[in-house]
Protein backbone atom coordinates (compact mmCIF):
# COMPACT_ATOMS: atom_id res chain seq x y z
CA UNK A 1 0.00 0.00 0.00
CA UNK A 2 1.25 3.45 -0.95
CA UNK A 3 0.13 6.45 1.05
CA UNK A 4 0.87 10.01 -0.02
CA UNK A 5 -0.12 12.38 2.76
CA UNK A 6 -0.36 16.12 2.06
CA UNK A 7 2.71 16.25 -0.10
CA UNK A 8 3.83 19.68 -1.27
CA UNK A 9 6.54 20.82 -3.63
CA UNK A 10 7.26 24.35 -4.80
CA UNK A 11 9.98 24.85 -7.36
CA UNK A 12 12.07 28.05 -7.39
CA UNK A 13 10.45 29.24 -4.18
CA UNK A 14 10.49 33.01 -3.59
CA UNK A 15 11.54 33.83 -7.11
CA UNK A 16 9.59 35.17 -10.08
CA UNK A 17 9.61 31.63 -11.45
CA UNK A 18 7.94 30.19 -8.37
CA UNK A 19 5.86 27.21 -9.38
CA UNK A 20 3.63 25.17 -7.13
CA UNK A 21 4.14 21.72 -8.58
CA UNK A 22 2.40 19.65 -5.90
CA UNK A 23 -0.28 21.31 -3.81
CA UNK A 24 -1.19 19.20 -0.77
CA UNK A 25 -1.62 15.98 -2.69
CA UNK A 26 -2.99 13.01 -0.80
CA UNK A 27 -3.50 9.66 -2.47
CA UNK A 28 -3.76 6.12 -1.20
CA UNK A 29 -3.08 3.12 -3.41
CA UNK A 30 -4.16 -0.30 -2.26
CA UNK A 31 -2.06 -3.27 -3.18
CA UNK A 32 -2.84 -4.29 -6.73
CA UNK A 33 -4.11 -0.88 -7.77
CA UNK A 34 -2.97 0.01 -11.28
CA UNK A 35 -3.52 3.75 -11.52
CA UNK A 36 -3.48 5.56 -14.84
CA UNK A 37 -2.73 9.23 -14.35
CA UNK A 38 -3.78 11.96 -16.77
CA UNK A 39 -3.70 15.75 -16.82
CA UNK A 40 -2.53 18.61 -18.99
CA UNK A 41 1.11 19.57 -19.35
CA UNK A 42 2.50 20.98 -16.13
CA UNK A 43 -0.28 19.46 -14.03
CA UNK A 44 2.26 17.75 -11.79
CA UNK A 45 1.97 14.14 -12.94
CA UNK A 46 5.65 13.55 -13.54
CA UNK A 47 6.54 15.62 -10.49
CA UNK A 48 4.37 13.34 -8.40
CA UNK A 49 6.10 10.26 -9.77
CA UNK A 50 9.53 11.81 -9.25
CA UNK A 51 8.58 12.77 -5.70
CA UNK A 52 7.66 9.19 -4.95
CA UNK A 53 10.90 7.99 -6.58
CA UNK A 54 12.86 10.40 -4.39
CA UNK A 55 14.43 12.63 -7.02
CA UNK A 56 14.03 15.73 -4.84
CA UNK A 57 13.13 16.45 -1.20
CA UNK A 58 9.54 17.43 -0.41
CA UNK A 59 8.59 20.75 1.15
CA UNK A 60 5.94 19.06 3.22
CA UNK A 61 4.04 15.81 3.63
CA UNK A 62 5.06 12.19 3.86
CA UNK A 63 5.24 9.11 1.69
CA UNK A 64 4.60 5.70 3.21
CA UNK A 65 5.12 2.51 1.24
CA UNK A 66 3.78 -0.69 2.81
CA UNK A 67 4.09 0.79 6.27
CA UNK A 68 7.61 2.14 5.78
CA UNK A 69 8.11 5.86 5.88
CA UNK A 70 10.26 6.58 2.81
CA UNK A 71 9.91 10.38 2.73
CA UNK A 72 13.51 10.97 3.71
CA UNK A 73 15.14 8.07 1.92
CA UNK A 74 17.37 8.90 -1.02
CA UNK A 75 16.56 7.92 -4.58
CA UNK A 76 18.85 4.89 -4.63
CA UNK A 77 17.54 3.66 -1.28
CA UNK A 78 13.95 3.77 -2.50
CA UNK A 79 15.01 1.96 -5.67
CA UNK A 80 15.19 -1.23 -3.61
CA UNK A 81 11.39 -1.09 -3.40
CA UNK A 82 10.42 0.83 -6.52
CA UNK A 83 10.76 -0.12 -10.18
CA UNK A 84 10.75 2.66 -12.76
CA UNK A 85 10.38 3.09 -16.50
CA UNK A 86 11.06 6.52 -17.94
CA UNK A 87 9.63 8.45 -20.87
CA UNK A 88 12.92 8.51 -22.74
CA UNK A 89 13.95 4.96 -23.76
CA UNK A 90 17.59 6.05 -23.36
CA UNK A 91 17.19 6.80 -19.66
CA UNK A 92 16.42 3.35 -18.32
CA UNK A 93 19.35 1.38 -19.72
CA UNK A 94 23.13 1.76 -20.00
CA UNK A 95 23.83 2.09 -23.73
CA UNK A 96 27.48 1.04 -23.75
CA UNK A 97 26.86 -2.09 -21.74
CA UNK A 98 25.39 -5.37 -22.94
CA UNK A 99 21.83 -6.62 -22.51
CA UNK A 100 22.91 -9.19 -19.91
CA UNK A 101 25.00 -6.64 -18.01
CA UNK A 102 22.01 -4.33 -17.81
CA UNK A 103 19.85 -7.20 -16.63
CA UNK A 104 22.25 -8.35 -13.95
CA UNK A 105 22.49 -4.82 -12.59
CA UNK A 106 18.71 -4.73 -12.35
CA UNK A 107 18.59 -8.20 -10.82
CA UNK A 108 20.79 -6.84 -8.02
CA UNK A 109 18.37 -4.00 -7.28
CA UNK A 110 17.87 -3.93 -3.53
CA UNK A 111 20.48 -6.68 -3.06
CA UNK A 112 24.01 -6.35 -1.82
CA UNK A 113 26.47 -5.90 -4.67
CA UNK A 114 29.67 -7.86 -4.18
CA UNK A 115 33.13 -8.21 -5.61
CA UNK A 116 32.32 -11.37 -7.50
CA UNK A 117 31.83 -12.05 -11.15
CA UNK A 118 28.48 -10.61 -12.10
CA UNK A 119 27.46 -12.92 -14.93
CA UNK A 120 27.86 -16.65 -14.70
CA UNK A 121 26.23 -19.57 -16.38
CA UNK A 122 23.09 -19.69 -14.22
CA UNK A 123 22.42 -15.98 -14.71
CA UNK A 124 22.64 -16.34 -18.48
CA UNK A 125 20.05 -19.11 -18.56
CA UNK A 126 17.74 -17.16 -16.29
CA UNK A 127 18.04 -13.96 -18.33
CA UNK A 128 17.45 -15.82 -21.58
CA UNK A 129 14.26 -17.22 -20.17
CA UNK A 130 13.13 -13.80 -18.91
CA UNK A 131 13.88 -12.14 -22.26
CA UNK A 132 12.06 -14.87 -24.15
CA UNK A 133 8.97 -13.86 -22.17
CA UNK A 134 9.06 -10.45 -23.84
CA UNK A 135 8.61 -12.06 -27.23
CA UNK A 136 10.96 -9.63 -28.99
CA UNK A 137 13.76 -12.03 -29.83
CA UNK A 138 16.08 -10.38 -27.33
CA UNK A 139 16.98 -13.76 -25.79
CA UNK A 140 19.50 -14.27 -28.61
CA UNK A 141 21.12 -10.91 -28.08
CA UNK A 142 22.40 -11.19 -24.52
CA UNK A 143 25.83 -9.84 -25.43
CA UNK A 144 24.64 -7.05 -27.72
CA UNK A 145 25.34 -3.53 -26.53
CA UNK A 146 22.03 -1.96 -25.55
CA UNK A 147 22.82 1.13 -27.63
CA UNK A 148 22.28 -0.99 -30.74
CA UNK A 149 18.69 -1.86 -29.82
CA UNK A 150 15.65 0.08 -30.98
CA UNK A 151 13.73 2.42 -28.69
CA UNK A 152 10.94 -0.10 -28.25
CA UNK A 153 13.34 -2.93 -27.43
CA UNK A 154 15.12 -0.72 -24.91
CA UNK A 155 11.83 0.24 -23.31
CA UNK A 156 10.72 -3.38 -23.08
CA UNK A 157 14.09 -4.22 -21.55
CA UNK A 158 13.70 -1.39 -19.03
CA UNK A 159 10.27 -2.72 -18.15
CA UNK A 160 11.73 -6.16 -17.56
CA UNK A 161 14.54 -4.63 -15.48
CA UNK A 162 12.01 -2.74 -13.37
CA UNK A 163 9.90 -5.80 -12.68
CA UNK A 164 11.97 -8.99 -12.81
CA UNK A 165 12.73 -8.58 -9.16
CA UNK A 166 9.20 -7.82 -8.05
CA UNK A 167 8.97 -4.15 -6.94
CA UNK A 168 6.56 -3.02 -4.23
CA UNK A 169 5.62 -0.20 -6.55
CA UNK A 170 6.03 0.32 -10.29
CA UNK A 171 6.27 3.85 -11.69
CA UNK A 172 5.71 4.32 -15.43
CA UNK A 173 6.27 7.87 -16.61
CA UNK A 174 4.71 8.11 -20.09
CA UNK A 175 6.85 5.15 -20.95
CA UNK A 176 5.32 4.56 -24.37
CA UNK A 177 4.88 8.21 -25.41
CA UNK A 178 8.03 8.37 -27.51
CA UNK A 179 7.52 5.07 -29.32
CA UNK A 180 5.89 4.61 -32.70
CA UNK A 181 2.24 3.46 -32.47
CA UNK A 182 2.87 -0.23 -33.18
CA UNK A 183 5.78 -0.53 -30.79
CA UNK A 184 3.84 1.46 -28.22
CA UNK A 185 1.06 -1.09 -28.42
CA UNK A 186 3.46 -4.00 -27.93
CA UNK A 187 5.09 -2.37 -24.91
CA UNK A 188 1.68 -1.42 -23.50
CA UNK A 189 0.39 -4.99 -23.82
CA UNK A 190 3.54 -6.21 -22.16
CA UNK A 191 3.06 -3.71 -19.34
CA UNK A 192 -0.51 -4.81 -18.67
CA UNK A 193 0.51 -8.46 -18.77
CA UNK A 194 3.39 -8.04 -16.33
CA UNK A 195 1.37 -5.90 -13.92
CA UNK A 196 -1.42 -8.45 -13.97
CA UNK A 197 0.78 -11.53 -13.66
CA UNK A 198 2.73 -10.14 -10.74
CA UNK A 199 -0.25 -8.36 -9.17
CA UNK A 200 1.80 -5.15 -9.05
CA UNK A 201 0.82 -1.84 -7.55
CA UNK A 202 1.56 0.68 -10.26
CA UNK A 203 1.14 4.27 -11.39
CA UNK A 204 1.26 5.02 -15.11
CA UNK A 205 1.31 8.56 -16.45
CA UNK A 206 -0.24 8.85 -19.90
CA UNK A 207 -1.50 11.50 -22.28
CA UNK A 208 -3.85 9.10 -23.95
CA UNK A 209 -7.32 9.38 -22.38
CA UNK A 210 -8.56 6.29 -24.16
CA UNK A 211 -5.68 4.28 -22.75
CA UNK A 212 -6.17 5.85 -19.33
CA UNK A 213 -9.58 4.21 -19.21
CA UNK A 214 -8.81 0.94 -20.97
CA UNK A 215 -5.67 0.05 -19.05
CA UNK A 216 -5.36 -0.25 -15.29
CA UNK A 217 -7.95 -0.39 -12.54
CA UNK A 218 -8.20 3.21 -11.48
CA UNK A 219 -7.82 6.63 -13.09
CA UNK A 220 -6.54 9.78 -11.42
CA UNK A 221 -6.57 13.21 -13.02
CA UNK A 222 -4.31 16.05 -11.94
CA UNK A 223 -4.52 19.76 -12.52
CA UNK A 224 -2.26 22.52 -11.24
CA UNK A 225 -0.62 20.30 -8.69
CA UNK A 226 -3.83 18.85 -7.28
CA UNK A 227 -5.81 15.69 -7.84
CA UNK A 228 -9.11 16.71 -9.39
CA UNK A 229 -10.54 13.31 -10.22
CA UNK A 230 -10.12 9.82 -8.83
CA UNK A 231 -12.37 7.10 -10.21
CA UNK A 232 -12.46 3.34 -10.11
CA UNK A 233 -14.82 0.40 -10.31
CA UNK A 234 -18.25 0.85 -11.80
CA UNK A 235 -17.99 4.62 -12.08
CA UNK A 236 -14.86 4.21 -14.17
CA UNK A 237 -16.24 1.43 -16.32
CA UNK A 238 -19.20 3.58 -17.28
CA UNK A 239 -17.02 6.41 -18.40
CA UNK A 240 -15.88 7.11 -21.94
CA UNK A 241 -13.26 9.48 -23.25
CA UNK A 242 -15.69 12.35 -23.79
CA UNK A 243 -17.07 11.99 -20.25
CA UNK A 244 -13.54 12.07 -18.96
CA UNK A 245 -12.84 15.24 -20.91
CA UNK A 246 -15.92 17.03 -19.72
CA UNK A 247 -15.30 15.92 -16.15
CA UNK A 248 -11.83 17.27 -16.46
CA UNK A 249 -13.15 20.61 -17.66
CA UNK A 250 -15.72 20.76 -14.87
CA UNK A 251 -13.27 19.80 -12.15
CA UNK A 252 -10.51 22.06 -13.22
CA UNK A 253 -12.69 24.93 -14.34
CA UNK A 254 -10.79 25.27 -17.61
CA UNK A 255 -11.05 24.04 -21.14
CA UNK A 256 -8.61 21.36 -22.10
CA UNK A 257 -5.80 23.26 -23.69
CA UNK A 258 -3.32 20.59 -24.56
CA UNK A 259 -3.45 19.55 -28.19
CA UNK A 260 -1.87 16.28 -27.25
CA UNK A 261 -4.78 15.36 -25.00
CA UNK A 262 -7.32 16.26 -27.67
CA UNK A 263 -5.49 14.42 -30.39
CA UNK A 264 -5.10 11.43 -28.16
CA UNK A 265 -8.80 11.51 -27.39
CA UNK A 266 -9.70 11.50 -31.08
CA UNK A 267 -7.33 8.71 -31.93
CA UNK B 1 69.80 1.73 -30.26
CA UNK B 2 69.08 -1.26 -28.05
CA UNK B 3 69.23 1.01 -25.04
CA UNK B 4 66.82 3.42 -26.68
CA UNK B 5 64.39 0.57 -27.35
CA UNK B 6 64.63 -0.72 -23.79
CA UNK B 7 64.22 2.81 -22.51
CA UNK B 8 61.09 3.39 -24.57
CA UNK B 9 59.57 0.10 -23.54
CA UNK B 10 60.19 0.61 -19.83
CA UNK B 11 58.89 4.18 -19.97
CA UNK B 12 55.84 3.08 -21.90
CA UNK B 13 55.06 0.32 -19.42
CA UNK B 14 55.71 2.31 -16.26
CA UNK B 15 53.59 5.21 -17.51
CA UNK B 16 50.95 2.77 -18.75
CA UNK B 17 49.75 2.38 -15.16
CA UNK B 18 49.10 6.12 -15.10
CA UNK B 19 47.30 5.85 -18.46
CA UNK B 20 45.11 3.07 -17.02
CA UNK B 21 44.19 5.39 -14.17
CA UNK B 22 43.27 8.12 -16.64
CA UNK B 23 41.25 5.57 -18.64
CA UNK B 24 39.33 4.59 -15.52
CA UNK B 25 38.16 8.13 -14.83
CA UNK B 26 37.91 9.62 -18.32
CA UNK B 27 36.43 6.66 -20.11
CA UNK B 28 34.83 4.32 -17.58
CA UNK B 29 33.58 6.90 -15.09
CA UNK B 30 33.21 9.67 -17.69
CA UNK B 31 34.78 12.04 -15.19
CA UNK B 32 37.45 14.54 -16.28
CA UNK B 33 39.77 14.13 -13.31
CA UNK B 34 42.75 16.49 -13.21
CA UNK B 35 44.03 15.21 -9.86
CA UNK B 36 46.50 13.10 -11.85
CA UNK B 37 49.19 15.79 -12.18
CA UNK B 38 49.30 15.99 -8.39
CA UNK B 39 48.79 12.35 -7.44
CA UNK B 40 51.51 11.16 -9.84
CA UNK B 41 54.00 13.36 -8.01
CA UNK B 42 52.57 12.29 -4.66
CA UNK B 43 53.31 8.69 -5.58
CA UNK B 44 56.84 9.54 -6.62
CA UNK B 45 57.44 11.76 -3.59
CA UNK B 46 56.22 9.25 -1.03
CA UNK B 47 58.21 6.39 -2.55
CA UNK B 48 61.37 8.47 -2.93
CA UNK B 49 61.22 9.89 0.60
CA UNK B 50 60.78 6.49 2.22
CA UNK B 51 63.55 4.92 0.14
CA UNK B 52 65.81 7.93 0.77
CA UNK B 53 65.23 7.48 4.50
CA UNK B 54 66.32 3.84 4.15
CA UNK B 55 62.93 2.20 4.05
CA UNK B 56 62.01 -0.89 2.06
CA UNK B 57 61.28 -0.02 -1.60
CA UNK B 58 58.26 -2.38 -1.68
CA UNK B 59 56.83 -0.72 1.40
CA UNK B 60 57.59 2.67 -0.15
CA UNK B 61 55.67 1.73 -3.31
CA UNK B 62 52.73 0.45 -1.27
CA UNK B 63 52.67 3.67 0.74
CA UNK B 64 52.65 5.63 -2.52
CA UNK B 65 49.52 3.75 -3.61
CA UNK B 66 47.77 4.69 -0.38
CA UNK B 67 48.73 8.32 -0.97
CA UNK B 68 47.18 8.14 -4.43
CA UNK B 69 43.99 6.51 -3.16
CA UNK B 70 43.60 9.29 -0.60
CA UNK B 71 44.21 12.00 -3.21
CA UNK B 72 41.47 10.53 -5.40
CA UNK B 73 39.17 10.24 -2.42
CA UNK B 74 39.62 13.93 -1.63
CA UNK B 75 38.75 14.95 -5.19
CA UNK B 76 35.74 12.66 -5.00
CA UNK B 77 34.57 14.14 -1.71
CA UNK B 78 34.91 17.68 -3.04
CA UNK B 79 32.65 16.67 -5.89
CA UNK B 80 30.12 14.44 -4.14
CA UNK B 81 29.84 16.11 -0.73
CA UNK B 82 30.17 19.74 -1.78
CA UNK B 83 28.91 19.46 -5.35
CA UNK B 84 31.97 21.15 -6.81
CA UNK B 85 32.25 20.44 -10.54
CA UNK B 86 34.50 17.48 -11.52
CA UNK B 87 36.99 19.69 -13.31
CA UNK B 88 37.36 22.15 -10.44
CA UNK B 89 37.50 19.42 -7.76
CA UNK B 90 40.46 17.90 -9.58
CA UNK B 91 42.20 21.24 -10.04
CA UNK B 92 41.75 22.08 -6.36
CA UNK B 93 43.24 18.78 -5.20
CA UNK B 94 46.04 19.03 -7.74
CA UNK B 95 46.93 22.52 -6.52
CA UNK B 96 46.78 21.53 -2.86
CA UNK B 97 48.92 18.47 -3.61
CA UNK B 98 51.68 20.66 -5.02
CA UNK B 99 52.32 22.05 -1.53
CA UNK B 100 51.81 18.67 0.11
CA UNK B 101 54.23 17.02 -2.30
CA UNK B 102 56.90 19.60 -1.45
CA UNK B 103 56.33 18.83 2.22
CA UNK B 104 56.70 15.11 1.59
CA UNK B 105 59.88 15.64 -0.43
CA UNK B 106 61.23 18.13 2.08
CA UNK B 107 63.13 19.82 -0.74
CA UNK B 108 62.79 20.39 -4.46
CA UNK B 109 64.46 17.13 -5.49
CA UNK B 110 65.14 13.81 -3.75
CA UNK B 111 67.89 11.82 -5.49
CA UNK B 112 67.84 8.00 -5.42
CA UNK B 113 71.20 7.36 -7.10
CA UNK B 114 72.43 3.89 -6.21
CA UNK B 115 69.58 3.61 -3.75
CA UNK B 116 67.83 0.32 -3.12
CA UNK B 117 64.71 0.44 -5.36
CA UNK B 118 62.18 -2.16 -6.48
CA UNK B 119 63.94 -2.11 -9.83
CA UNK B 120 67.41 -2.77 -8.37
CA UNK B 121 65.91 -5.51 -6.19
CA UNK B 122 64.20 -7.07 -9.19
CA UNK B 123 67.38 -6.86 -11.26
CA UNK B 124 69.30 -8.66 -8.53
CA UNK B 125 66.97 -11.63 -8.98
CA UNK B 126 67.66 -11.80 -12.70
CA UNK B 127 70.55 -14.01 -13.87
CA UNK B 128 72.60 -11.31 -15.60
CA UNK B 129 72.85 -7.58 -15.55
CA UNK B 130 69.92 -7.04 -17.81
CA UNK B 131 68.94 -3.81 -19.55
CA UNK B 132 65.38 -5.09 -19.81
CA UNK B 133 64.98 -5.51 -16.05
CA UNK B 134 62.81 -2.44 -15.56
CA UNK B 135 60.73 -3.34 -18.62
CA UNK B 136 60.16 -6.85 -17.33
CA UNK B 137 59.11 -5.61 -13.91
CA UNK B 138 56.91 -3.00 -15.58
CA UNK B 139 55.36 -5.68 -17.78
CA UNK B 140 54.55 -7.90 -14.80
CA UNK B 141 52.95 -5.06 -12.86
CA UNK B 142 51.04 -3.79 -15.90
CA UNK B 143 49.78 -7.30 -16.65
CA UNK B 144 48.55 -7.63 -13.07
CA UNK B 145 46.88 -4.23 -13.34
CA UNK B 146 45.21 -5.08 -16.67
CA UNK B 147 43.90 -8.41 -15.43
CA UNK B 148 42.86 -6.94 -12.10
CA UNK B 149 41.07 -4.01 -13.70
CA UNK B 150 39.27 -6.26 -16.18
CA UNK B 151 38.13 -8.73 -13.53
CA UNK B 152 37.07 -5.91 -11.22
CA UNK B 153 35.03 -4.12 -13.89
CA UNK B 154 33.14 -7.37 -14.56
CA UNK B 155 32.13 -7.86 -10.91
CA UNK B 156 28.79 -6.70 -9.55
CA UNK B 157 30.40 -3.59 -8.11
CA UNK B 158 32.48 -3.08 -11.25
CA UNK B 159 29.38 -3.11 -13.46
CA UNK B 160 27.74 -0.55 -11.18
CA UNK B 161 30.86 1.61 -11.57
CA UNK B 162 30.72 1.32 -15.36
CA UNK B 163 27.03 2.15 -15.37
CA UNK B 164 27.67 5.24 -13.23
CA UNK B 165 29.83 6.55 -16.07
CA UNK B 166 27.39 5.38 -18.73
CA UNK B 167 24.01 6.42 -17.36
CA UNK B 168 23.82 7.76 -13.83
CA UNK B 169 20.04 7.99 -13.72
CA UNK B 170 19.68 4.38 -14.79
CA UNK B 171 21.96 2.91 -12.17
CA UNK B 172 20.51 5.09 -9.41
CA UNK B 173 17.11 3.72 -10.32
CA UNK B 174 18.65 0.27 -9.80
CA UNK B 175 19.56 1.18 -6.25
CA UNK B 176 23.22 2.17 -6.55
CA UNK B 177 24.66 5.12 -4.65
CA UNK B 178 26.48 6.78 -7.55
CA UNK B 179 28.48 9.00 -5.18
CA UNK B 180 30.09 5.90 -3.69
CA UNK B 181 30.93 4.63 -7.16
CA UNK B 182 32.60 7.93 -8.07
CA UNK B 183 34.64 7.87 -4.85
CA UNK B 184 35.69 4.30 -5.57
CA UNK B 185 36.59 5.03 -9.19
CA UNK B 186 38.57 8.16 -8.37
CA UNK B 187 40.44 6.45 -5.55
CA UNK B 188 41.37 3.44 -7.70
CA UNK B 189 42.37 5.65 -10.60
CA UNK B 190 44.67 7.83 -8.54
CA UNK B 191 46.03 4.75 -6.79
CA UNK B 192 47.14 3.47 -10.20
CA UNK B 193 48.55 6.88 -11.07
CA UNK B 194 50.53 6.93 -7.82
CA UNK B 195 52.04 3.47 -8.41
CA UNK B 196 53.12 4.77 -11.78
CA UNK B 197 54.70 7.84 -10.14
CA UNK B 198 56.44 5.66 -7.55
CA UNK B 199 57.90 3.34 -10.20
CA UNK B 200 58.92 6.17 -12.52
CA UNK B 201 60.72 7.93 -9.65
CA UNK B 202 62.59 4.74 -8.78
CA UNK B 203 63.46 4.12 -12.42
CA UNK B 204 64.73 7.64 -13.11
CA UNK B 205 66.36 7.63 -9.66
CA UNK B 206 64.93 10.90 -8.42
CA UNK B 207 61.65 12.54 -7.55
CA UNK B 208 60.90 16.24 -7.81
CA UNK B 209 57.89 18.45 -7.35
CA UNK B 210 57.52 18.98 -11.10
CA UNK B 211 57.52 15.35 -12.24
CA UNK B 212 53.73 15.24 -12.63
CA UNK B 213 53.27 18.39 -14.68
CA UNK B 214 51.33 17.66 -17.87
CA UNK B 215 50.74 14.06 -16.79
CA UNK B 216 47.01 14.23 -17.41
CA UNK B 217 47.52 15.26 -21.03
CA UNK B 218 50.14 12.53 -21.50
CA UNK B 219 47.65 10.03 -20.06
CA UNK B 220 44.91 11.25 -22.36
CA UNK B 221 47.27 11.07 -25.33
CA UNK B 222 48.01 7.43 -24.47
CA UNK B 223 44.32 6.60 -24.14
CA UNK B 224 43.42 8.28 -27.42
CA UNK B 225 46.36 6.86 -29.38
CA UNK B 226 45.60 3.40 -28.00
CA UNK B 227 41.93 3.60 -28.94
CA UNK B 228 42.71 4.85 -32.42
CA UNK B 229 45.36 2.20 -33.19
CA UNK B 230 44.14 -0.83 -31.28
CA UNK B 231 40.37 -0.38 -30.97
CA UNK B 232 37.93 -0.41 -28.10
CA UNK B 233 35.25 -2.86 -29.09
CA UNK B 234 35.36 -4.94 -25.96
CA UNK B 235 36.39 -3.99 -22.46
CA UNK B 236 39.55 -6.12 -22.51
CA UNK B 237 40.55 -4.79 -25.91
CA UNK B 238 40.01 -1.24 -24.66
CA UNK B 239 42.18 -1.76 -21.57
CA UNK B 240 45.00 -3.40 -23.53
CA UNK B 241 44.77 -0.66 -26.16
CA UNK B 242 45.45 1.94 -23.46
CA UNK B 243 48.63 0.11 -22.40
CA UNK B 244 49.79 -0.16 -26.01
CA UNK B 245 48.87 3.49 -26.53
CA UNK B 246 51.20 4.44 -23.70
CA UNK B 247 54.08 2.52 -25.29
CA UNK B 248 53.44 4.07 -28.71
CA UNK B 249 53.23 7.50 -27.16
CA UNK B 250 56.62 7.08 -25.47
CA UNK B 251 58.06 5.73 -28.72
CA UNK B 252 56.85 8.81 -30.59
CA UNK B 253 58.46 11.04 -27.99
CA UNK B 254 61.74 9.11 -28.21
CA UNK B 255 61.68 9.35 -31.99
CA UNK B 256 61.04 13.06 -31.95
CA UNK B 257 63.85 13.51 -29.46
CA UNK B 258 66.19 11.69 -31.84
CA UNK B 259 65.12 14.01 -34.61
CA UNK B 260 66.59 16.82 -32.57
CA UNK B 261 63.70 18.32 -30.62
CA UNK B 262 64.52 19.49 -27.09
CA UNK B 263 62.99 17.45 -24.23
CA UNK B 264 61.45 20.69 -22.98
CA UNK B 265 59.26 20.71 -26.08
CA UNK B 266 57.60 17.43 -25.05
CA UNK B 267 54.59 19.02 -23.41
CA UNK B 268 53.87 21.11 -26.49
CA UNK B 269 54.13 18.03 -28.63
CA UNK B 270 51.87 16.03 -26.31
CA UNK B 271 49.24 18.75 -26.34
CA UNK B 272 49.45 18.80 -30.14
CA UNK B 273 48.94 15.04 -30.34
CA UNK B 274 45.82 15.28 -28.20
CA UNK B 275 44.54 18.25 -30.19
CA UNK B 276 45.07 16.41 -33.47
CA UNK B 277 43.30 13.32 -32.14
CA UNK B 278 40.37 15.30 -30.75
CA UNK B 279 40.10 17.54 -33.81
CA UNK B 280 40.37 14.83 -36.45
CA UNK B 281 36.66 13.85 -36.55
CA UNK B 282 35.74 17.50 -37.11
CA UNK B 283 38.44 17.99 -39.73
CA UNK B 284 37.30 14.84 -41.53
CA UNK B 285 33.80 16.26 -41.67
CA UNK B 286 35.13 19.48 -43.16
CA UNK B 287 37.02 17.52 -45.77
CA UNK B 288 34.00 15.37 -46.50
CA UNK B 289 35.84 12.17 -45.59
CA UNK B 290 33.35 10.87 -43.05
CA UNK B 291 31.55 7.78 -44.19
CA UNK B 292 27.88 7.79 -43.39
CA UNK B 293 27.42 4.06 -43.35
CA UNK B 294 29.33 2.52 -40.52
CA UNK B 295 29.72 -1.20 -40.65
CA UNK B 296 27.78 -2.90 -37.94
CA UNK B 297 26.89 -6.18 -39.55
CA UNK B 298 29.15 -8.73 -37.92
CA UNK B 299 28.92 -7.16 -34.48
CA UNK B 300 28.76 -9.62 -31.63
CA UNK B 301 28.09 -12.86 -33.42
Amino acid sequence: MLELIDICKVFDKNTVNEKVALDNVSLTLNNGDFVTMVGSNGAGKSTLLNAVAGMFPLDNGSIILNGNEITHLSEHQRAAMIGRVFQDPLTGTAAHMTVEENLVMAWKRGQRRRLRRAIRFQERAFFREQLAGLGLGLEDRLTTKVGLLSGGQRQALTLLMATMRRPQLLLLDEHIASLDPRTAEIVMDLTCRIVEEQQLTAIMVTHNLEQALSAGTRTVMMHEGRIVLDIQGLERRRMDVLDLMSLFEKNSGTKLSSDRVLLAAKA
Amino acid sequence: MLYALAGTLEQGLLYALMALGVYLTFRVLNYADLTVDGSFTTGGAIAASIIFAGGSPWLATAAAVIGGLLAGLITGLLHTAFRITPLLSGILTMTALYSINLRILGRANVPLLRADTVISRFNSWLPLDNIYGASLLGLIIVLLAVIGLYIFLKTEIGLALQATGDNEQMIRAQGVNTNHMKLLGLALSNGLVAISGALVAQNQQFADAGMGIGMIVAGLASVIIGEALFGKRTLLQHIIAVVCGSIVYRAVLALVLRLGLAPTDFKLLTALIVVIALASPQVRTWLGLTKNSRKRGSFDA
